[in-house]
């Protein structure tokens, strides 16, 4: 109704920006069906799903027990029967138990059934840290997710990739694991509805310098970073990978064939995080061209540390900084 | 603002229903979490049910005396869009600062 | 709500009546701001628990709010409480002594001048209550003041008809009596009541019935009631026993949902604030 007649454009916050993306997902095609703890009569915690039930109906958008691997065992036998199901994991932490199902079934049912049944499943987790949360409710699980053979991983940045990855996520016929910077839910941007570019990495800031590469909340850091690097006359560039699976290697071998630097950064832990992938595709592509090696500013190999410890943690403009700084020192022997 | 309904939960031991004694908060009224609201009383017990947030009271469901069925509306909370959910808090916007500097000799690029 | 086991920092001490553990949950909980007041001992009445007739019920949180200190206890075979085989550990005689030594291992001192956090304020219900009055009774160097709710000058469970409800329980020959009749539904709808460890507690009362006139708690007492409680009539006659005893009905309330009333817990916390 209202959506038919909205302007293009429109400011939202990214949490609205996914609300909106799911009740047009949700009235475009009536296979979609939403459903996940709280997602129906409470709107769900984080308000993703407020007022979707009411719009389009408890037995399309509904609340699920509190059983994770039931949530997608439901997902998975209804993408079998045609559905496209677009369920929730209310937190990161919450996706372990429902782990089994995701890797044996979700990843390889494609795989498994010669190409005869697909997995159009989109599981949105509420994802990464920076909301002072306890235990489980600040997990960086992207590397864990891209290892299963069989899954696509989106990861929205801001208001507009979040409407728009959400919207190619779920009319993918194969199953993508949607996580959602919950430390930016509440960010406000400018929103084109329907905007084409959905593929692949996207350049957030053109620079010449260096290459900063992130996703989720970590793309907006950079941002600030790139803004305070100018004052030392160091022009970055940031690209949000967008796309953690499968990775746009081409836009990442554009950006540093042309910067000759790159620093990845994400809150995940150090080793085997998915900085390591995006440094070796960096090195593969650009060996000759670059200064140094790709720098990683990760979090640490540590659980994910609550309240206000996750300062300590999660990758700060100054921990960004020295990351450039070593990168720009740089010499070879 | 958003508005946020809390319907009676499942108070266990298979009972469906409770009726109000009395409502310890009113419309109007800012509730923090975990704050008193209602007594209710089951076929086994009478019992106060704490808030599951804070916000403010927009509308109370069932006088005195009046049976609510599990599951039923019990009452509906108004919290500002950007208010956290029932975990962590919304994180503070603030202008970014920094204690390093960096130094670099990009003339040869 | 900060658990502890006493106002000690060190492990509780832990010490039995007679060589034999009862195997009581004991909660205890201390406020963020304590108040120079005493701990208030909570009993509960048959069938119920610490839970459901202290903590969801409010009191706890009220009593922590109002700064006290609070030693909670379920009596045996209720809550989480052991429920012995033998009756003796259900006797009025030997909860008393073992709340006693809970109480004392928990930090409550005997009344002392000059210290206004000594002694020991005691609230119980229903059953609870009779427990308080013989133990306000026969402690009168520790406990300071008592609430009693939902009181009785007689004891229902007395007259309980054992070998009716055990002949119900056994085949389901129907209960005549019906005050049995109805403190056995009562206990079949208490969570997770062992129905065995209950008639126990029955037999054990039965041993020892309650008669108020034979130990007179001296200490100041505040009883309260629903008004449609069936034995708010009673409290006359032990208000005859102490005669300088505070009453309050609560309009409308049964012995059931009376126990919520937020008038009863304020009465209770300001009668208890009293030196």
């Amino acid at each position: 109704m209202a959506e038919a007649m909205a302007p293009a454009t429109r400011e939202l916050s990214l949490q609205q920006a996914l609300n909106l993306a799911l009740s047009e997902l949700l009235a475009e095609d009536p296979k979609v069906l939403v459903f996940g703890e709280d997602v129906g009569a409470l709107g769900g915690v984080f308000r993703v799903t407020d007022g979707l039930a009411a719009k389009h109906g408890s037995e399309r958008v509904f609340d699920t027990p509190l059983a994770e691997s039931s949530i997608l065992g439901l997902a998975i036998g209804l993408a079998m029967a045609g559905f496209r199901p677009v369920p929730e994991v209310q937190f990161d932490g919450f996706a372990y138990p429902a782990m089994s199902q995701i890797v044996t079934q979700l990843g390889r049912m494609h795989y498994r059934s010669r190409g005869a049944l697909r997995m159009p499943v989109t599981l949105r987790v509420p994802s990464f840290g920076g909301i002072r949360a306890p235990e489980n409710h600040g997990e960086s699980l992207e590397a864990v997710f891209a290892h299963v053979p069989g899954l696509k991983v989106a990861c929205p940045a801001d208001p507009q990739q979040a409407y728009t990855l959400l919207k190619a996520a779920v009319r993918s016929d194969d199953p993508v694991i949607f996580m959602e910077p919950k430390s930016r839910y509440w960010q406000k941007g400018a929103v084109v509805t329907e905007s084409a570019d959905w593929a692949g990495a996207r350049v957030a800031r053109v620079g010449r310098h260096l290459t900063l590469v992130a996703w989720g909340a970590m793309v907006a850091r950079c941002l600030q970073v790139a803004e305070l690097a100018t004052e030392d006359g160091v022009d970055v560039e940031v690209v949000d990978l967008r796309w953690l699976k499968p990775i746009d290697t081409e836009s990442l071998a554009a950006s540093v064939g042309k910067t000759r630097r790159a620093v990845v950064v994400h809150e995940a832990p150090l080793t085997a995080g998915l900085g390591a992938e995006v440094a070796q595709r960096i090195t593969e592509r650009c060996f000759g061209t670059l200064r140094a090696p790709v720098e990683r500013v990760t979090g640490f190999d540590v659980p994910y540390p609550s309240g206000d410890l996750e300062d300590e943690y999660i990758p700060s403009i100054d921990r960004i900084l020295f990351g450039i700084q070593r990168v720009l020192e740089y010499r070879r022997g | 603002m958003a508005e946020i309904p809390f319907p009676l939960p499942d108070l266990g031991e298979g009972l469906i229903e409770a009726t109000v004694l009395e409502w310890l908060v009113a419309e109007g009224d800012q509730v923090e979490r975990n704050q008193p609201l209602v007594e209710v009383e089951t076929a086994k017990s009478a019992l106060e049910l704490p808030s599951p947030q804070a916000g403010r009271v927009l509308k109370v469901y069932g006088a005195p005396g009046e049976v609510i069925p599990v599951g039923d509306p019990l009452i509906v909370f108004e919290v500002p869009d950007d208010a956290a959910g029932i975990v962590g808090t919304v994180p503070a916007d603030g202008a970014p600062t920094r204690r390093v500097r960096l130094s670099a000799n990009l003339d040869d690029d | 709500m900060a658990m502890t086991t006493g106002r000690h920092t060190g492990a509780a001490a832990h010490h039995t009546v007679e060589g034999t553990d009862p195997g009581l949950n004991v909660v205890t909980a201390v406020p963020e701001s304590p108040a120079a007041l005493p701990p208030v001992l909570l009993i509960h009445g048959f069938a119920s628990s610490v839970e459901l007739n202290w903590d969801k019920s409010g009191w706890i949180q009220a009593l922590l709010e109002a700064g006290r200190r609070v030693i909670a206890v379920d009596l045996p075979g209720h809550g989480a409480s052991s429920a012995p085989e033998d009756v003796d550990s259900y006797t009025p005689s030997r909860i008393r002594a073992d709340l006693l030594q809970i109480a004392s291992d928990a930090g409550a001192r005997p009344i002392a001048d000059g210290h206004p956090d000594s002694g020991l304020d005691v609230v119980g219900y229903s059953l609870g209550s009779r427990l308080a009055w013989e133990f306000g009774a026969t402690q009168p160097s520790l406990v300071r003041r008592l609430v009693l709710g939902g009181p009785s000058s007689r004891d229902p469970l007395a007259e309980f008809d054992l070998v009716a409800a055990q002949r119900f329980l056994a085949d389901g020959t129907p209960i005549e009596d019906p005050s049995t009749a109805t403190l056995v539904s009562m206990a079949q709808a208490s969570p997770g009541s062992d129905m065995y460890a209950l008639l126990s507690l029955v037999e054990g009362v039965k041993e020892e019935p309650y008669d108020p006139g034979e130990a007179v708690p001296r200490q100041p007492v505040l009883m309260v009631a629903g008004e449609r409680d069936e034995r708010v009539a009673t409290i006359e006659r032990l208000r005859e026993l102490v005669p300088h005893a505070e009453v309050l009905i609560l309009p409308g309330r049964t012995h059931v949902n009376a126990v919520t009333a937020r008038a009863f817990k304020h009465a209770a916390i300001e009668f208890l604030a009293q030196s």
